[in-house]
């Protein structure tokens, strides 16, 4: 049985896009500027895009460049966030370097990277990587800190070695922190791929949307703002649900009674 | 079993010198010295010797911050003392093994884990297979009251409950060695008799030697064969005392047993003079 509350809740993401193209073409009519198209115009060009060969190929690219930094930069960053977290030499090391590189927009480091590595894929994934890492690093590192130390005890008296304890109790104690930070680095991905493309005009997502902006075709623009933001939307959502799913044994119990009366 | 020897046997019997055979745990001249931020070192635990006999019952009492848990933690292997050393069965303690079972007062479960994969990873990690892990397991967990409940995440227990899949899961890998450090300190009293009537029943049929941390002195006289009882600043052995009571005991016999009585009078009474008077006396 679903309740109407939760029934609402459900349907709570709808309501807030229908209501968001509302706004949207009431706005473009009221405006009538040719640079700002109506939402319907915007959608009516999305099979358009996708129905294109080209642009799906394109697309297509971008996601696999994604998800191969995303992929990347979570195998290197969960494994090293946990040690920084669990030993204070090797936290002293990366610390400083982690200070540095955090503030720094990972775009901004792109036109070096492009000197290095020209303006492929690979530059555009190792900027992605980037993006990705930082959060995840963070968070795991923040989770590690904070594993009971009298939980690694036990585990130590079962017999588990240092590393079994990192893999078998850190690892899952630090889970839910973890995740936390890799769906920011999720979020993050998908917008160092958009800026990525941007910057190295050559393929993807970015290069359409801002081909399309060169050549005035502004519904095409619109339309890849609404593709990009749905994949987002889509990603996010999956992800969530995984995440919800792997960490349902640290989920609170009892919401937080927003008022006693 | 540990037998007393009665005054006969003592002349029959050879006199081992010094350290008698069943000695499990010896703890010597353990001392240990803290940083503290205040960057005064501080010193926890001062000249500490004591032999835990093999299958004995011993309680270490004391106030607050006289180093209890320190103590333990040092017979676990998880804290190496500043000076002296510890030795179980004639071998220096150098850190945590399978023969010593900690429990812990803060649970320390592994929440991602629900009631059976707690109880099984130590067995588990022991190379015991799945299917025998889990049936010795599910045994515990019965044992320990908590039939039913082993699909239940540790969220989803009661602080008694947590407490006693703690103690089915150190006891699930078959420590020689019980740890305990005020296991029942953060329940109810009501929960508190039943699991220290568990803890003795589980006890009395296998008889491991068990090291217990409390605050209570009728816990400590009613579990113990010997009560340690610790002084603070620093921390020291202030006496050890003998609790010559009959077992099995029964808390409803002993309660009215004017030797538990007179126990737990005296000793109450030299708690207050210990809490008073410290160790600089
Ligand atoms: N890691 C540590 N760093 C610095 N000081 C510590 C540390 N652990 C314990 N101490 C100090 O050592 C002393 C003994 O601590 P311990 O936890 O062993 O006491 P306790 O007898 O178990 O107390 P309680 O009954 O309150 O649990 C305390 O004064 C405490 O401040
Ligand atoms: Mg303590």
């Amino acid at each position: 049985m679903i309740s109407p509350l939760a029934l609402a809740r459900r349907a709570a993401p709808m309501f807030a896009c229908i209501g968001l193209l509302a706004v949207w073409q009431i706005a473009s009519l009221a405006l009538k500027n040719d640079s700002f198209p109506t939402a319907i115009e915007a959608i009516r060009a999305i099979p358009d895009i996708l129905g294109d060969k080209e642009s799906l190929i394109n697309i297509l690219a971008s996601l696999r460049r994604m998800a191969i930094g995303f992929g990347i930069a979570v195998l290197v960053s969960i494994p090293l966030g946990l040690l920084m977290g669990r030993s204070r030499a090797v936290a002293a090391f990366f610390n400083p370097l982690l200070m540095v590189i955090y503030p720094v927009p990972k775009a901004a480091l792109m036109p070096i990277i492009m000197l290095w590595l020209g303006v492929g894929d690979i530059t555009k994934t190792l900027v992605i990587f980037l993006g990705v890492s930082l959060p995840v690093i963070y968070h795991s590192f923040e989770g590690a800190k904070a594993v009971e130390e009298k939980m690694l005890w036990s585990g130590a008296a079962m017999g588990l070695s240092l590393l079994q304890r990192l893999i078998r109790i850190v690892l899952p104690a630090a889970l839910p922190e973890i995740l936390t930070g890799c769906r920011t680095g999720l979020v993050l991905a998908l917008i160092t791929m958009i800026t990525s493309e941007m910057i190295a005009r050559q393929s993807g997502a970015g290069n359409i949307l801002f081909n399309a902006l060169d050549m005035g075709q502004y519904d095409t623009v619109y339309a890849m703002i609404i593709i990009v933001g749905a994949m987002g939307i889509c990603l996010d959502a999956i992800f969530e649900r995984v995440r919800a799913r792997l960490v349902r044994w640290s989920e609170p119990q009892f919401d937080m009674p927003l008022s006693f009366s | 079993m540990k037998v007393v020897p009665s005054r006969s046997s003592e002349w029959v019997r050879p006199v081992t010198p010094k350290k008698p055979a069943s000695a499990i745990i010896e703890i010597d001249g353990v001392s240990q010295v803290f940083q503290t931020s205040a960057r005064k070192d501080h010193l926890a635990l001062s000249d500490i010797s004591l032999t835990i006999e093999e299958g004995a019952f011993v309680s270490i009492l004391g106030p607050s911050g006289c180093g209890k848990s320190t103590l333990l933690y040092i017979v676990g292997g998880f804290v190496s003392p500043t000076s002296g050393a510890a030795k179980m069965k004639g071998q220096a303690i150098t850190g945590p093994g399978p023969d010593r079972g900690p429990v812990f007062q803060e649970f320390a479960l592994f929440p991602w884990k629900t009631v059976l994969g707690n109880v099984m990873y130590g067995p588990r990690q022991q190379g015991v297979r799945a299917a025998e892990a889990e049936a010795q397991s599910r045994a515990l967990i019965e044992m320990v009251g908590l039939k039913g409940y082993e699909n239940f995440y540790p969220k989803e227990l009661s602080g008694g409950m947590k407490q006693r899949v703690a103690l089915a899961r150190t006891l699930a890998y078959h420590p020689e060695v019980l740890l305990m450090d005020e296991p029942f300190g953060a329940l109810d009293a009501h929960t508190r008799t039943r699991l220290q009537n568990d803890l003795l029943n589980i006890w009395e049929r296998d008889r491991k030697t068990v090291l217990f941390v409390t605050h209570s002195v009728d816990e400590a006289v009613f579990l113990s064969d010997k009560v340690v009882m610790m002084s603070k600043s620093p921390g020291r052995i202030r006496e050890v005392i003998d609790i010559d009571l009959p077992r099995p005991r029964r808390r409803n016999e002993l309660l009215l047993d004017p030797r538990y009585q007179k126990y737990v009078v005296d000793i109450e009474r030299m708690f207050d003079e210990v809490d008073e008077t410290g160790s600089v006396s």
